[in-house]
């Protein structure tokens, strides 16, 4: 009897209420778990053993492939580390059980301290790679150097001088002797689970940890995770500690790859530092990679097709593992760098899984909480990179007048000044106010918090999400956000909500970023360069943005086209040689002598 | 105080080690920016056809180093032809995976050919004494080619047409293409020199440490923290990392134990990268 006509005659058992709340669940991708776990259950008894114990340890592997995908797949971060983290959380489960189960005679413990471990190493790795802001590869070589290390340092514990307790930690030899995964006796356990229990426990195991996982990164967490891997600069700039959330990943990563090398401790009851080796390392990027990266399916698909294609080729050809993980990576990479999943996706014509907008209820309505006005002050400003000094002592104030505009001819310092206001380069004097508070010495992040919104140059966004995701990133970075409803019909991109941000026009997307700031609801916003590369009607959209903006907020427009200038009807600062040169209204500043000169570039008039 | 000569000796030959085994990768992953993983595989090359010509064809040891470089070089052409040339524009992750699958299947290859562990050669030239301490005389022959290998790259790469060409091609192909500059090739000979460079660091270790299949894996790591802790300056920054990095190492593997050796030297290049996360030369003006 097929798993769908059994389904449907028990769904005809059910009460309609039942039946509603299970279709509603199943809407949400909740059932489909379920039913799997129960079916393969329900297969359990009928494997043969040698099966069965293949199965678990592809289980076993499973789950550390799930959390390079967490750690990979969603949060962008490519560690090699993640096998160094499964190997530690095999020692740690076999120093815990080896001592605590002839005490206790259950290990659960054993495999929970497995997980501890792995998230606490992770935590303590990630605290130096993402402090220190190393860069996709310089971070994947640290982890790789890392893992490599513990293999040495693990291979060299032989002799007595090295246990834990009754643990011997055996060098090159490892450690035998583990105990399997038994269950405390309020559970009903009695000794070591045997085969088919065990696989039992790991495929509940594993169903746990992939729901846990999935509804984790189901709302705001995942869309952040996207973000992150879609445009640091830019979460950043929304305000987000990406620092802060990266290490989030990862030790979340680290905690779910330890439970599965606990498991696989338990499994084949030994361990050794093989498990660090650079082998072990690809195969487990191999999965990953050969499912499709930040899919969590994938993951689970990656490790049976690859794991079984490996035992197939093994058959033929004995003892080549790495010819042949070394050939599947090269292969993928060059062949199917999306792998199978999300090309299976798009050859069955389904769609990615994509976040929904979350229904805006009664704040639809203008005048949602109205930011007050803010004030951006700069006191004896001045930056000097190498022997140029490029700022000299700017001091000054934004925010008496809705819109300011800064402008000045090629190597004022207009780009500089930016920086320093953004926080990306720290000055050699001087001090940055905002509302009053000096965040001279804040990251990005911290001055986005505290109301300052930041449009860069060129377009800045999420090119891998959809409109209606990056505005909600912006909500989700903010603690005075607007809805976002509001916001994306004020930027008139409603129509495009579930367009990929990266396929919008260049003036869509410097107005989708305006957007994102209109949903931060920020006090003070920089504009750099805002009707940078764009046509005539574009920008007089653009200006028509400017305005709207200045009803709510203060903004100070960095600027060198004169005619946007113009139009924006604003006081005007002219910085020329890393000085206010001169500040007015723009009419004043154009018919000025000394104005025209810097200009036109007559300096001798200027100096006299 | 009669040690201080034995420790000074032992220093400069691990710093000497370090930077023979960083050079190759200063020049393709420091400058051309290409992650080659399978830079220990190139080490492995070398010092694997520097034992076959010793021990099978009779060759003498510094003829054997010098055969090996060459070996090594056309085995880098050959892989930038058929793989690395078409992926120079996509993410460096993906450089990184291509060349680490190389890696294996490389190693598996050696093993297939030589088996696990293959003879050895024993060091030359017996040992030297100095205030009653016995030390190998091989490790001043190899702060000597440390030395020379550091002339010769800086000459190369400040002194000859070439030696631009490469640096500008790895800065800029585009630019150096509109300049017409044929970038492939270049790009193809840098590659090339550094895979000999690796090949040759290889072939000089070979009588000093243990050659076999998996050596790669026990040097790339090194190799890597080295380069990346050395920063920007390909060369200068390589070459003041491996004196900080072997120098610490030496020192502590002397006190302790050779594994607080090899620990110590990950350690500090991590600590150093939180705090100077360009590397050493990250705020230096020479970028050699």
């Amino acid at each position: 009897m097929s798993l769908s006509s059994t389904s449907s005659k028990l769904l005809s058992l059910l009460p309609q209420p039942l039946l509603t709340s299970l279709i509603a669940a199943h809407s949400r991708g909740l059932l489909v778990l379920p039913a799997l776990t129960i079916a393969s259950l329900s297969c359990v008894p009928y494997l043969s053993n040698s099966l069965a114990l293949k199965l678990i340890l592809w289980i076993s592997f499973a789950i550390c492939a799930l959390s390079l995908d967490v750690v990979w797949g969603r949060a962008g971060i490519f560690s090699f580390g993640q096998t160094a983290l499964f190997g530690l959380g095999g020692y740690a489960y076999a120093f815990v059980a080896i001592n605590v189960f002839p005490l206790t005679n259950e290990t659960i413990s054993a495999l929970l301290v497995a997980g501890l471990i792995g998230g606490i190493s992770a935590a303590f790795l990630g605290y130096f790679l993402f402090y220190s802001r190393l860069n996709d590869v310089y971070l994947s070589i640290v982890t790789l150097a890392v893992t490599l290390i513990l293999k040495t340092v693990l291979s060299s514990t032989s002799g007595p001088d090295f246990h834990v307790g009754e643990a011997y930690l055996g060098g090159f030899n490892g450690m035998p002797s583990i105990p399997g995964i038994a269950l405390p006796a309020v559970f009903g356990g009695h000794g070591e689970l045997g085969l088919k229990p065990l696989l039992t426990f790991s495929v509940l195991l594993i169903s746990a940890l992939y729901f846990a996982i999935a509804r984790m990164l189901e709302g705001r967490l995942g869309v952040i995770f996207d973000g992150i891997r879609s445009n640091e600069l830019r979460m950043e700039l929304l305000g987000f500690d990406v620092r802060r959330r990266k290490l989030f990943a990862f030790v979340l990563g680290g905690g779910i790859a330890g439970i599965g090398g606990g498991l696989f401790a338990a499994w084949g009851t030994f361990i050794n530092p093989a498990i660090f080796s650079l082998t072990q390392a690809a195969t487990l990027v191999v999965w990953v990679m050969v499912g499709g990266r930040g899919s969590l399916l994938g993951a689970l698909i990656g490790v049976v097709v690859v794991q079984a294609t490996a035992d197939a080729a093994d058959a033929i050809v004995t003892e080549q593992t790495p010819l042949i993980v070394g050939a599947l990576l090269v292969g993928m990479v060059v062949a199917f760098p999306a792998g199978l999943v999300p090309n299976l996706r798009r050859l069955l014509g389904l769609k990615a899984q994509g976040h929904r907008l979350p229904r805006q209820t009664a704040d639809f309505l203008e005048g949602h909480r109205r930011s007050a006005p803010g004030k951006l002050e700069v006191a004896g400003l001045a930056k000097r990179f190498g022997g140029a000094s490029v700022l000299n002592e700017v001091t000054g104030a934004f925010g008496d007048e809705p819109v300011s505009a800064i402008i000045g001819p090629n190597g004022a310092g207009k780009s500089t000044l930016f920086k320093l206001l953004v926080g990306h380069i720290s000055p050699d004097k001087g001090r940055v106010f905002l509302n009053g508070k000096d965040v001279s010495n804040l990251p990005t992040f911290e001055r986005c918090r505290r109301g300052l919104g930041i449009k860069m140059q060129s377009p800045c966004i999420f090119a891998d999400l959809t409109v209606g995701q990056n505005l909600e990133l912006a909500r989700y970075g903010s603690l005075n956000p607007r809805p976002v409803r509001y916001c994306l019909d004020l930027i008139e991109l409603g129509h495009l909500v579930s367009t990929t941000a990266g396929t919008l026009s260049h003036g869509q997307q410097q107005w989708l970023e305006i957007g994102m700031l209109l949903v931060q609801n920020p006090t003070v916003i920089l504009l750099d360069e805002p009707g940078a590369g764009m046509g005539d009607d574009d920008k007089r959209r653009t200006l028509d943005l400017i305005h709207r903006l200045s009803t709510n907020h203060t903004v100070i427009v960095v600027e060198h086209d004169m005619a946007l200038i113009r139009a924006l009807r604003c006081p005007v600062i002219l910085l020329y040689a890393g000085v206010i040169f001169k500040s007015g209204g723009f009419d004043e500043l154009v018919t000025d002598d000394e104005v025209i000169d810097i200009y036109l570039g007559r300096r001798r008039r200027v100096a006299a | 105080m009669s040690t201080i000569p034995v420790i000074l000796i032992s220093v400069a030959s691990s710093i000497a080690t370090l930077f023979i085994i960083s050079c190759g990768l200063a020049i393709i992953f420091g400058l051309m920016r290409v992650v080659n993983m399978a830079h220990g595989e190139f080490m492995m090359i070398g010092a694997l056809t520097t034992t076959a010509l010793v021990l099978r064809c009779g060759f003498p040891l510094w003829l054997a180093i010098l055969a090996s470089s060459c070996v090594g070089a056309v085995a880098g052409a050959l892989l930038e032809i058929l793989l690395v040339r078409k992926i120079y524009q996509r993410q460096p992750l993906e450089t990184l995976l291509v060349t680490f699958g190389v890696s294996l299947m490389m190693f598996q290859v050696a093993v297939d050919i030589v088996g696990v562990a293959p003879a050895g050669i024993p060091p030359p030239l017996g040992s030297l004494h100095v205030a009653g301490y016995a030390f190998p005389a091989y490790s001043v022959v190899l702060v000597g080619a440390a030395a020379t290998i550091l002339i010769g790259l800086l000459l190369i790469f400040q002194s000859t047409r070439y030696g631009l060409l490469a640096r500008a091609t790895a800065e800029n192909p585009e630019m150096a293409q509109a300049l017409g500059v044929a970038a492939h090739r270049i790009n193809m000979l840098t590659f090339a020199l550094g895979c000999s460079l690796s090949s040759l660091g290889g072939g000089l270790l070979a009588p000093f440490v243990s050659v076999g299949p998996s050596m790669g894996q026990a040097y790339v790591g090194q190799a890597f923290m080295t380069v990346v802790a050395g920063g920007p300056a390909f060369l200068f920054g390589t070459l003041w990392s491996a004196v900080l990095l072997g120098g610490v190492s030496s020192i502590l593997a002397q006190i302790f134990t050779n594994l607080w050796g090899i620990t110590s030297l990950f350690l500090v290049a991590v600590v150093l990268l939180r705090f100077k996360p360009l590397g050493l030369s990250g705020s230096w003006r020479r970028n050699v």
